[in-house]
């Protein structure tokens, strides 16, 4: 303290710890109105405007790299891919034969219960952008934001199943929170029985969590876990994981069920936004859905990608 | 070693701008964990070497760069920041005569406090990230702190 004041001899003592004092109840003021209030949308969208470039820096050449590797690799790389595209292609095909009718008997049966939830109705493409934001929660940012009509709490699907949903909506990018980050939760049910649930996630990628079963449930490894639907947030019917492990413990009441997610969670570039009604919140206009990006079909009633098990359909293994 | 108002602003401003990026630069899961806080030691080290250009408006505005980028509340790294920068801005006359294990010592506490004070937002604000891992980044930080304060004194005595 003695040495500080000798030194600075211009009055700048007390100037640090007037200043730390101001600086820090701005800091905490902006705390308490961002989480309690929501009056700083309109700063915290200029300031992640101004944190694009930087963000776009950091991104671009990692995304360059993977271009030049993609553009140098080899004949032989490129007719084997085009293989295994080809034979991916005759398999889905294969698959779809029977989506028509099996979507068609869906849509009866849904009608004849008078339950219409979670009809995927949209599509978006959007690509992670290559950064890390958070070590310890699963989070990712997707170059769409509220420009392209993505709102809160949208579902986002990969070419697996779903990956989670929009936390977050800035104007021109989005933060998705991931199914396993331990902070979410997603409505399930059990492909096989329809036995509901809640799958949590845990903060690994690999692994999501079944806590609310009980001993008695029956559930098994292997099972294929879908959307319930329920609650609204997600489409129904989409694959989510399969039941990896279940440990039964007969000193308690709740089983521990761990799942594999059905989603790439760790290796997806490109996501799907969701808009489960044309009328939903924010859906994208034609204007808004007219970009080239959108590579979605966007007549109403879309058919949904087609899975590796469509709702109903045989289960995969 | 005081300087001057004439000083320039630019290694600072630049060596801001490349930790904010290795912030965000994507590394594989395993070595993230050990990711330390660059943007936080740079900071510490204007706060300690140059405290009248650097101080705590590059702290906030630093702090407020981290919260945009990592999407949470803002104002948390912020605050932490600004705290801790005040610390270091307080007792850098020692600092500066520190050996090096004293001076990693102190940069650990500095970095532990940093990283106490986002925990308790965290906490505060509803969603507690309670991973034994986040603790392992101000040892990191501390670890490579010698070798930081030399490059960036380096650059910036040019």
């Amino acid at each position: 303290m003695v040495a500080f004041r000798n030194t600075d001899a211009s009055g700048r003592t007390s100037g640090l710890l007037l200043r730390c004092v101001l600086y820090s109840l701005l800091a905490l003021g902006l705390i308490i109105f961002d989480k309690r209030y929501d009056h700083l949308g309109q700063i915290r969208r200029f300031l992640s405007v101004v944190a694009y470039p930087v963000q776009i820096a950091v991104a671009s050449p990692f995304e360059g790299w993977d271009w030049f590797r993609e553009s140098v690799s080899s004949r032989e790389t490129l007719r084997a891919d085009k293989a295994k595209l080809e034979r991916e292609l005759r398999l889905a095909n294969f698959r779809l034969q029977r989506y028509e009718a099996l979507e068609a008997e869906s849509q009866r049966l849904r009608a004849l219960r008078d339950n219409t939830a979670g009809v995927a109705a949209h599509f978006l493409i959007g690509n992670i952008m290559d950064l890390d934001l958070d070590a310890f929660r699963e989070r990712v940012l997707v170059d769409k934001g509220a420009r392209d009509g993505v709102f809160v709490g949208q579902a986002v699907l990969d070419s697996g199943g779903v990956f989670g949903q929009v936390a977050r909506v800035e104007q021109l990018t989005s933060e998705v929170i991931l199914l396993s980050d331990a902070a979410h939760a997603i409505p399930v049910q059990v492909n096989r029985n329809g036995l509901r649930t809640i799958a949590v996630g845990t903060g690994d990628m690999t692994r999501l969590k079944l806590p609310y079963l009980p001993t008695s449930a029956d559930i098994v490894a292997g099972d294929l876990l879908v959307t319930s639907g329920l609650g609204g947030g997600f489409p129904a019917g989409y694959p989510v994981g399969t039941v990896a492990e279940v440990k039964r413990d007969p000193a308690l009441s709740l089983a521990d069920v761990d799942v594999r997610p059905a989603a790439a969670l760790d290796r997806s570039r490109e996501l799907m936004f969701v808009w489960l009604k044309p009328d939903a919140p924010a859906a994208p206009s034609a204007t808004a859905a007219a970009p080239a990006t959108t590579a979605a079909a966007p007549k109403a009633p879309a058919p949904p990608p087609v899975q590796a098990s469509s709702p109903g359909g045989a289960k995969p293994k | 070693m005081m300087r001057d108002d004439r000083v320039s602003r630019l290694p600072m401003v630049f060596s801001a701008l490349v930790a904010l990026a290795m912030a965000v630069i994507p590394l594989p899961a395993v070595i993230d964990a050990f990711r330390p806080d660059f943007l936080v030691l740079v900071v510490f080290y204007w706060s300690i070497e140059s405290p009248r250009v650097g101080g705590l408006g590059l702290a906030f505005v630093a702090g407020l760069a981290l919260d945009v980028v990592r999407g949470v509340v803002l104002g948390q790294h912020a605050l932490a920041l600004t705290l801790m920068a005040a610390w270091a801005t307080h007792i850098r006359l020692r600092l500066r005569v520190f050996s090096v294990l004293s001076q990693s010592l102190t940069i650990f506490a500095l970095l532990t406090g940093y990283q106490f004070i986002l925990f308790w937002v965290d906490g505060a604000t509803g969603n507690p990230v309670t991973t034994f891992s986040r603790w392992l980044a101000p040892v990191v930080g501390a670890l490579i702190w010698p070798l930081l304060a030399g490059l960036l004194s380096r650059s910036s005595d040019r």
